[in-house]
Order: structure tokens, then sequence, then C-alpha cells
């Protein structure tokens, strides 16, 4: 088959955008496991309250696409601050069953809730962004696109600068690494956890928004991503977020391009196959080194 | 007769030695003491030992058998039992569940039997439920045979930790801190206890952080130190062997030094 | 002796249904509910008594139910076979699946049989030579049994009544013998089980195995009865619908999960929900399960026991 660069580079572009927010759903889970041990299934359920809150929040700002962003952003944060202080701070670290099947269960109020609330059909959403683009070179890049790359590479920047910085980061990372050294020099873990879960969920936020025009917004389409986000997690070492970011990237291309090259039936397929060998060879991920401990 | 004997036990975690090329022997029909300050390998050894740890170097025969490599099932049913520091029962089982659970007496039963309760697996249930009887009369928990095991006490979860072994008509049974967070009344009971099941033909292997205890029950006691084995001997001979008193005691009044300096 | 005369009363009533219930809705509701009482009862030796929470079960719940429409439909087979063939297929799959997922950590199986149950939804839509894709099978033949046609939805309902009575059965043998004892030591403690001589694989495969049969012959039984099998047989709402009954019911209490699932299985359907208002409300339950009653309804009256108990000691 004929390739040509421009086409192959265009699929690469589309990949890199769909990587980066596929990364921060995935770079979220990463983050409450960190945090708390905790494995969110309803991890997708939050991205898709978020495209709703896009939708919904758009008209009111005049289809302006950076405050509906940030109001998906602070309702999906809020629900996370909910969740925690109803639910996820009452499961202890050990009980890891019991944290699945809350999460579980959050999902599914949460999914099933919305499809009665708005039925299963997917909707279109539109911004003051169009469906306008602009040419570099030959390759035609979309608004919507470059603007959710940017918000992506925006919210991953400003993460790290937190992680990195911030007292709130550094305890946050300490309870990743080592949590009975972090409780040791007196870090608070239910602070710490609370923050996690909220950062997290903040970022579900933002990805559900800036998802909600290039794809289609439906109750369903957090399920679709979460099992993605949890292979994405667990080959980039759960717990581990750069780990997680990249592999993310490489999955965005990689669906890009088998998309338009390959026999794309089995593509989706085979990164799950891939995440099961990875789990069975090393159950730590490819990136987890020693860092987080896995029971 | 020597029933256990190690030789050359090495095991090292993360380049730190708990346990380096440490040789001894537990005689038949003994109750031997393995006591050593804090960090000296005593754990790390019995779980050597019992298969819960892989030793680095090293062999461990059990009677004439090499059970080096044998996970920890394989090595329970050659005969070996254990405890563990801190206790563990079956918490939802009431205490004869608990003794059943011990498969020695089934050791004949297939699945099938087991499934289907043939004869052979209902002769084994019942001699396995009257030995579980005498196990918890002897340790006296009698009244409370068919209570959730939940409900006991610590030290009684320890009786019934040790009744279990007992399931096995075992040939060596190894104890790790018999009486550590036992009421310090019941202390003489339970080594009356052991003496008694002594008697009746069980070899013991005691670790235990009580000199007192240990010294008052066993025929011989070891010493480690650093994962070393430090000296050997009669109880007597080890209460006033320089070395240990050095090593051991010595440190011990260096921690309550250390502890009463901080408080 | 009470739980047997209730179990007869229980038996007898559900026996008579047909004869006083020719709502085919009704009727419909009771088949899935024997078929989903099944699978939350395998689900429940892997999950209550091994303690392994397998998300699989929906894995093998498709297999299961692709294998006996493949069967009836490319293979020629009666419908006793096909069943048959897919209770094989789901056991064959677990046994070569289940020993390398069993070695793993907890965290790590939860993740893996998730995984496995993904893949084989991918499976069923992608792999179109041999499962037709998304659009799937349709029109499976009316079942029959040594010349008997199944077709009545009242003949249907005592098809399903009897497998659910085998399967129900052969759980219940089998929880309450020394294997189930085992299992549920395994769970406790497996340390513990391990040092008084007690192999945890073989156990953990048998219950891994066993309850990928049953699942696998239930969902070989229920495309009979929808007449169909396209990929949403692999919907997340079946695995959903028989983890509530698991939770509810209290994981590792048979009779708690049998019970939960009847209640659970009667009355949404009695108060008229639709699908997605149930799936909130079991949503709800399972939430609220976890938080305030972890072991479910079997815990609850376990709990007061061991009060009274320490009450009466103390």
């Amino acid at each position: 088959m004929e390739i040509s660069l421009t086409y192959f580079l265009q699929l690469t572009v589309n990949g890199i955008v769909l990587g980066l927010l596929y990364g921060l759903i995935a770079v979220g889970l990463a983050l409450i496991f960190g945090v708390m041990e905790i494995v969110n299934f309803a991890h997708g359920e939050i991205v898709m309250v978020g495209a709703f809150a896009m939708m919904f929040a758009l008209p009111l700002f005049a289809l302006g696409y950076w405050p509906a962003a940030l109001v998906a952003m602070l309702v999906t944060g809020a629900l996370g601050l909910l969740l925690y202080e109803l639910l996820l701070a009452r499961i202890e670290r050990s009980e890891f069953e019991r944290s699945i099947l809350v999460t579980l269960g959050i999902s599914m109020i949460l999914l099933y809730g919305m499809q009665y609330l708005f039925t299963a059909t997917p909707r279109l959403v539109d911004t003051n962004l169009g469906f306008e683009g602009f040419e570099l070179g030959d390759i035609r890049i979309t608004w919507i696109r470059c603007v959710a790359a940017f918000a992506a590479l925006a919210a991953f920047v400003a993460l790290g600068l937190i992680l990195r910085f911030t007292q709130f980061g550094l305890a946050m990372r300490a309870i990743a690494q080592n949590r009975d050294a972090a409780l040791m020099i007196g870090i608070k873990p239910r602070q710490v956890a609370r923050n996690g879960v909220m950062v997290a969920t903040a970022l579900c936020g933002l990805a559900g928004a800036a998802l909600a025009p290039i794809q289609s917004v439906q109750p369903a389409m957090g399920q679709a991503l979460i099992f993605k986000a949890f292979a994405l997690t667990v080959i980039g070492g759960l717990g581990h977020m750069g780990g997680a970011l990249v592999v993310a990237i490489m999955l965005g291309l990689i669906e890009s391009w088998s998309a338009a090259f390959t026999d794309a039936v089995w593509q989706e397929a085979s990164v799950f196959i891939v995440m099961i060998v990875i789990v069975l060879v090393r159950p730590e991920g490819l990136f987890g080194g020693k860092r987080v401990r896995l029971g | 007769m020597t029933l256990l004997e190690i030789a050359g036990l090495s095991k090292a975690y993360r380049g730190i030695h708990a346990v380096r090329n440490t040789s001894f022997r537990v005689e038949q029909g003994t109750i031997t003491g393995l006591i050593g300050p804090n960090g000296s390998g005593k754990t790390t050894t019995i779980d050597c030992i019992t298969g819960f740890q892989q030793a680095d170097a090293g062999r461990i025969r059990l009677e004439d058998r090499d059970i080096s490599d044998l996970p920890p099932q394989r090595i329970a049913r050659a005969g070996l039992l254990r405890t563990f520091q801190t206790v563990r029962i079956y918490d939802d089982f009431d205490l004869m569940q608990n003794l059943l659970a011990v498969t020695a007496p089934f050791a004949d039963v297939t699945g099938w039997d087991m499934f289907l309760r043939r004869r052979r697996f209902r002769e084994a249930h019942r001699q396995a439920a009257r030995r579980a009887q005498e196990a918890i009369d002897l340790v006296g928990l009698t009244r409370l045979i068919d209570a959730p095991a939940a409900i006991l006490s610590y030290g009684q979860k320890k009786l019934l930790a040790l009744a279990a072994t007992m399931m096995a008509n075992p040939k060596l049974v190894i104890l790790d801190e018999p009486v550590a967070g036992v009421d310090p009344t019941r202390v003489n009971d339970i080594a009356e206890l052991l003496r008694r099941i002594n008697r009746s033909g069980t070899t013991f292997l005691i670790v235990e952080h009580n000199v007192e205890f240990i010294t008052n029950l066993c025929d011989h006691v070891l010493v480690l130190e650093q994962g070393r084995l430090l000296a050997e001997g009669a109880p007597k001979t080890i209460r006033t062997d320089a070395r240990v008193l050095d090593a051991y005691l010595g440190r011990e009044r260096q921690a309550e030094r250390d502890s009463a300096g901080l408080q | 002796m009470r739980v047997a005369g209730l179990t007869a009363l229980a038996l007898a009533a559900l026996a008579i249904l047909p004869l006083f219930v020719h709502s085919n809705y009704v009727l419909s509701i009771a088949i899935s509910g024997f078929i989903f009482v099944v699978c939350a009862a395998a689900l429940n030796l892997i999950y209550g008594f091994a303690g392994l929470l397998s998300f699989a079960q929906l894995g093998f719940w498709g297999i299961g139910g692709y294998a006996a429409a493949i069967a009836v439909v490319d293979g020629k087979l009666g419908f006793a076979a096909s069943v048959m063939f897919a209770a094989l297929l789901a056991a064959v799959i677990a046994l070569v699946t289940g020993f390398p997922i069993l070695r793993t950590n907890r965290h790590a199986f939860v993740i893996v049989t998730l995984t496995f149950a993904l893949l084989c939804a991918l499976v069923a839509r992608d792999w179109i030579s041999v499962t037709r894709g998304p659009l799937g099978i349709p029109s499976l033949p009316v079942p029959t049994f040594f010349g008997f046609a199944f077709a009545s939805p009242t003949r249907f309902y005592y098809l399903a009544f009897a497998f659910a009575v085998l399967a129900l059965g052969i759980l219940y043998a089998l929880v309450t013998s020394r294997i189930g004892l085992l299992l549920k030591a395994i769970k406790q403690n497996e340390a513990l089980a391990r040092s008084q001589g007690i192999s945890p694989m073989p156990y953990k495969l048998f219950a891994f195995v066993l309850g990928a049969a049953l699942t696998g012959m239930a969902g070989g039984i229920y495309v009979f009865h929808l007449r169909i099998v396209d990929p949403t047989f692999l919907d997340f709402y079946y695995m959903q619908t028989f983890l509530i009954f698991v939770v509810l019911g209290g994981a590792g209490s048979f009779w708690g999960v049998v019970i939960a699932g009847a209640l659970m299985v009667a009355l949404p359907e009695a108060l008229r929900f639709t699908n997605d208002l149930r799936m909130v409300i079991y949503g709800f339950v399972l939430v609220v399960a976890m938080l305030v009653m972890p072991r479910g309804i079997a815990g609850v009256f376990h709990d007061r026991r061991l009060n009274a108990l320490r009450a009466k000691l103390a």
C-alpha cells in the first residue's frame, strides 16, 4: 500500500492528541492508585460527567471553550471531593476488593443514572472553535484538537510542577513512594489522598471536556475509555504516572496508525493482550520499579 | 538421634545478611530453644526451615529427608509443623473447624472422597474429630469448642494454634514466640503444657524472647547473634556463658538505656 | 432441618409457579433469575470461598453463550451437546489461563481477569469469521432434548429451573464438603493453610475451573432463551448483576447469595423499574452494602451471633 508522508504525519498528529487525552485519564488513575492503592472503576464515568458538564456549560459562555472546560474541571473535581469524603475515605488500604466494589457501584450509578436522565443517544458538541483548523505544511489540524493537546500539555506541566515543587506535591510523591516513611515524617495521608483524588478527577474533567467536541458525548463513553486506561496504567506500572503517560501516547499513535494502515480489527485486542502478558511476566509493569508496592 | 539438621544456612535481603552460614541440630525428643536479640535472624531462620523463605544457601534435613527446596505445605506434610509470631488462626471458623482444616488426618482422602462423603472420608473425619477433641481438651479450651475462633483472647488463640499442630501427629513443631503477649500468670501453664506434649513424643524448637521461659523449659539452647550461631549448650551453661551475656544481655541493657534516655 | 424444609417449600412453590402465572413476561424474568443465580453462586465459589475477585466470569459467560450458539448452528449439534460443549470449552480455557493468572497477586488478579473478560468481548466483536461480528448469531433453534421441544416459555421455565436446581445442588454439596472448608481456610489465611499442609493452587484452580464451567453452561442455556447471541452478551451489565447478588448476600455464604439473587431479581421487576433505573439501584445497593455491611446479609447475622457470644462469655 502506498503511504504518503503527509497522510502519515496527519495520523501521527492525531495520534499524539488522542494519546495526550488518554494520558490525562491514565495519569489520574495512576495518581489515585499511588496515594490510596485504589483502582478507581468510576474513573471513566467521571470523564463522561466532565464531557456532559462541558456540553451543558458551553451555551452558558456563548460556546466559549476555555470557561466551559474550566467548569467541567470544577464539576468533576467537586465530584471527586464528594466521593472521597463520602465513600473512599472510609476504605482501608488493605481492603482492595472492597475498594473495587465501591468504585464499581459508583460507576454504575453514574453510568445508568446519566442514561436514565439523558438516554444513551450520542450528542455532538459544538464550540466557538467550530470545526475550523489551520494548515501546517500539508497537514491540517483542527483547532479543537490543537487546543485539546495544548490543554493536556498544560495540565501535565502544571501537575509536574505541583508534584515537584509544592508541599502538597512532595507529600503526594512521598506517600506513593514510601508510605511508612511518609507517615513517620508527619505527612497526613487523608489530606494527601483527598487532594490526589481531586486532582485526578479534575484531570478527568479536562479529558472529558477536550474529548466532547472531538468525539460525541454519551453516557457509555467512559466505559470504553476506562478499560484502555486500566491497561495503560498497568503497562506503565501501577501508580507510576510518567510511565502511564508514555504508554498513553504510544497507544494513541498505534490506534491512529493502525486504523488507517492495517486491518484494524485486532488492534484493540492486541493492547489488552500486551497488558495481560506484561502483568503475568512482570506484575509491577514496564516502568514500575520498586517504587510502589503491589501487595 | 538428630531430627532436624541445618547446615550452612544463609539468607540475605537486599545485601543485609539476616542469617549467615548457620548450622545446628535439633535432637529427637528434646525441647530446643532458639534465642537471640532482636534482629538476630531467628524468624528468618525458621521461615527458611519451614519453606516460607527460600534460603540463599545451605541444606535442611528432617530425619533423612532433604526438605531444603520444598514448599511450606510439603514440609508440613513431611511432619514439621509451625506456629507464627503474630498468631494465625481461622477467625471465621469455630475451634473444631480450625483443627479439622489440618490436612494430616486426611492424607489418603481424595477430592472425590470429600465431595461424595465416601466412607474413606467419613472414617478419616471421625478420627480427626476425635483427635481434635483431645487436642482441645489438652489445651483447655473444651468449653469453647463450638465457638467462633474470633471471640478467643490472644492467649487462647495461641493455644488453639498449638492444638492445631497436634492434629498432624508431628515429628517436630516449631513455635515462634509462644508466650509473647500472653498473660504472665499463664506462662508457667504453657511451659507445663509443652512439657506434657513433649513427654508424649513431640520434639519442639521454640523461638522466644523470654529467656527465663526458655532456660527453664529447654533441654538445649541455641543462641543466635547477627545471623550467626553464637553459642549452644545446656541452659545452665548458656546462662553463664560470657559471650552470651555480653552480646545478648549487654545489648538488652543498652536498649533499655536507650529507651530510658528517650523518655 | 429448618433449611431443608424451607428449601423444599421454595422448590415446590417454584415448581408450581407456571400453573398460576401465565404472563410470559414474568416467566421470562424467572428464567433469567434462575440462570443469573447460578452464575452468582459460581462467582461466590470463586470470590466468596476461594477469595478471588474474578471478573473472568463474564468472559466464561460469553464463551459459553457463543460456544453453544456456534455448536448448534455451525456444528449441527443438538441442544444438550451444545450446552455441554459450552461448559467444556469454558472449563478448558479456565484451566489453561487459570494457572498463570492464579500465580499473580490479588491486585494483578483483578486486573488480568477483567482484561480477560474484555478480550472475550473484543473477540466476539472482531473475529467475524467465527462469531459473525457485531450482528451476532440470530434465530437459534428451539432447544430440544430427547425429542421434547422447550418451545413455550413455560417449558423453558422448567428447563432453567431444572438446570438451576442441579447446578446449585452441586455447588451446595461442594461448599459444604471439606473442599469448601479448605477453600475458606485458604481465603482466610493462606500462609496458615500452607503451614498446615494445604496446597492452595489445586483448590483455587479447581474453584476457578468449576465456576467457569457452570457459568459457561449457564451462558449456553441463556442464549437459547434469548434466541440470539451477539457482542452485547458480553456487556458488563451481566457481571455487575452477578456481583451484586454475591455482595448483597454475603460473599462466602451459599444461602445468602441465593436469597439475595431471588430478591434482586424479583423486587425491581415488581416495582416495574426501567433497566437503567434498576442498574442505578444495583449501584446504590453495591455502594451501601460495601460501606454498611461489607460481608453482606449473611455477615450481619454472623456479627450478631459473635456479639451475642462475646456478651455471654464476658
